[in-house]
């Protein structure tokens, strides 16, 4: 019941705050003064948490407020509940128009004579590709599909390693080897968080432009993107055969063979062939950023304004990705 | 001396489950006993405190005189291979034929690398033909295990168990997920194997007519206490209403 009210005074301190710098900073100055906000003053800081610590202050004499409400819905009188209704709709009212006004949204814009023209224009010519540069096309396009095939080559083996030391019911049972498990997945998940067009800038700056710099930044996703859906799989064997080995007198390393390797084995192949459909995706964006293949021809393409020849390579992207879809799903269906 | 024997063992689990306390019990050479209980009763955490699947929180664990309670590394697996297991799941490698199951149960004496690369010597290869034989699946051992039926899979998992050439063969509820006359089946090879080849058996079970049945002497756990011990003819109606509650009522399984 004690932490239920901290809870309740937390949100309403919270929304209370929320809602007096949407109403103070865009209503006030954008709706009423039509001007931008200046930036915020000690006093004005003061002055939205004491707007917190009064709805706050509401919610926990009179009761009508989302804190009232969430600590105990049914005991509160139909007013109150009411009344708490209406802050969360005023709330998500205040959100959205705020949101409005800070993207800037211009709806207009889609349909001003002069930006329908242009993108009629670039439409049309991706519309009517320039085939004479076909080859040229294809061969970037072979090159990004390699890229691909050799970032999840070489992923693989250390994923398959890490897939194994990452996994809570193979690294438990020995303080340190749970301390390197708690380790690794830190690391993991730290490099599975970083986008690969972030690795490709880091690789590029590295290794120089081109497809090698694209190759590592997708290893390194690759790796840490197997190595946490083979360590989720690995998690989620069935324990009675890891029990019925290790009661044989199997070593650990049998243990892992025959207790765990039989069951994932196939899991594992359905997410690589799906994690190299994805790739050949991946490394035509990372081509985008200097990462070599079909993305770098596309980006030249594009700086010359050359919309025909952009339209030949939007469509070969198209066509390949959507055979490596297809022949993904059809393999994985295979093996399932 | 007994071939096991329990002093005060208690386990407590990390989630604060007491799921023995201060067991103590002999289990003599060559002997078929039952374990009987009602689910969550510690029956199963019994069976693993005997071949050390499960490290008691207090207490000792005695083999043929020996401590064993507290063995790790090496010494742990070697002692673990000298007592076969079965499971009321079977815990079989579906996707592996019958053969190459029944092999793990010798995964205690071969060098690690020869079992990784699946190389088990010829000896082993006929010794697991034979152990198939006992139970009657010779024929089977190239099938996949998950052709089987129930019946079958639990018949590899005690060649698989013989395979070890066990002191003794516990047994999880063996029978439990099996229909009536599967279960007979396969209790007339745990009750073949204890007497011809003199192995001592434990198996935990559910239904007493099993128990009246096959088993010579009887163990009844409540909450991880031993609330009864003896021949399974002693068990009259007043120590089954003790044993399984009042609101129980015998089912009769033939």
């Amino acid at each position: 019941m004690k932490r239920w009210l901290w809870q309740a005074l937390l949100l309403d301190g919270v929304t209370g705050a929320y809602a007096a710098v949407l109403l103070h900073r865009i209503v006030w100055f954008h709706m009423v003064q039509g001007m931008e906000p200046p930036a915020i003053s000690p006093w004005e800081l003061v002055a939205y948490a004491l707007a917190g610590m009064l709805v706050a202050a509401l919610g926990f004499t009179v009761r009508c407020t989302l804190g009232a409400w969430m600590v105990d819905p049914h005991r509160l009188r139909p007013w109150q509940r009411q009344c708490a209704l209406h802050i969360g709709l005023g709330l998500l009212v205040l959100t959205v128009w705020t949101g409005w006004i800070v993207t800037k949204v211009a709806p207009l814009e889609l349909f001003s004579a002069e930006g329908l023209r242009s993108a009629g224009r670039l439409f049309g010519a991706l519309l009517t590709p320039e085939l004479s540069i076909l080859d040229r096309a294809l061969a970037a396009m072979v090159q990004t599909i390699y890229i691909a095939l050799m970032a999840t080559l070489v992923g693989l083996p250390p994923a398959l390693v890490l897939g194994f030391l990452a996994a809570r019911n193979v690294m438990r049972h020995h303080v340190a080897t749970f301390a390197v498990y708690g380790v690794l997945r830190v690391i993991i998940n730290f490099a599975r968080s970083v986008e690969p067009l972030i690795w490709a800038v880091i690789f590029s700056v590295w290794v120089g432009v081109g497809p090698f710099a694209g190759m590592l930044a997708m290893t390194v996703h690759t790796i840490a993107a197997l190595a946490k859906l083979y360590s989720e799989q690995v998690e989620s064997v069935d324990p009675g055969l890891l029990e019925a080995v290790e009661a044989t007198g199997a070593h650990p390393v049998q243990v892992v063979w025959f207790g765990i390797v039989p069951q994932v084995v196939l899991p594992f192949l359905a997410f690589t062939i799906y994690r190299w459909d994805t790739n050949v995706r991946m490394a035509t964006v990372i081509g985008l950023v200097g990462g070599g293949g079909i993305g770098t021809l596309l980006m030249q393409y594009q700086g010359l304004a050359q919309w025909h020849e952009v339209g030949l390579i939007v469509l070969l992207i198209a066509a390949v990705v959507w055979v490596m879809d297809y022949l993904s799903a059809r393999l994985r269906e295979m093996i399932a | 001396m007994a071939l096991f024997e329990l002093r005060e063992v208690t386990k407590v689990f990390p989630n604060g489950v007491v799921a023995l306390e201060r067991v103590s019990l002999r289990v003599e050479r060559g002997e078929f006993l039952a374990v009987i209980g009602l689910s969550g009763s510690g029956k199963s955490t019994l069976l693993r405190c005997l071949n050390r699947l499960v490290e008691p929180s207090a207490g000792q664990v005695l083999f043929e005189g020996a401590d064993v309670t507290h063995l790790r590394g090496r010494a742990l697996r070697q002692y673990r291979c000298g007592i076969g297991m079965i499971f009321q799941h079977f815990n079989l490698i579906e996707r592996r034929t019958v053969l190459e199951n029944v092999l793990v149960g010798s995964l205690g004496r071969v060098a690690v690398w020869r079992s990784l690369l699946g190389t088990f010597p010829e000896e082993l290869v006929e010794e697991a033909l034979r152990n198939l034989e006992v139970v009657g699946l010779a024929e089977k051992a190239f099938d996949r295990v998950r052709m089987l039926s129930g019946g079958q899979k639990q018949r590899v998992a005690i060649a698989r168990a013989l395979m070890q050439r066990p002191h003794a063969l516990l047994a999880d509820e063996p029978v439990a997920s099996l229909d009536p006359a599967t279960a007979h089946s396969v209790m007339r090879y745990l009750e073949e194997v204890n007497q011809r080849f003199g192995m001592t058996v434990v198996c935990s079970l559910h239904f007493l007519s099993l128990v009246r049945r096959y088993a010579r002497r009887v163990v009844a756990l409540r909450a991880g206490r031993v609330v009864f011990e003896g021949c399974p003819d002693e068990i009259t109606d007043e120590w089954f209403r003790h044993i399984y509650g009042e609101e129980a009522q015998e089912v009769e399984i033939r």
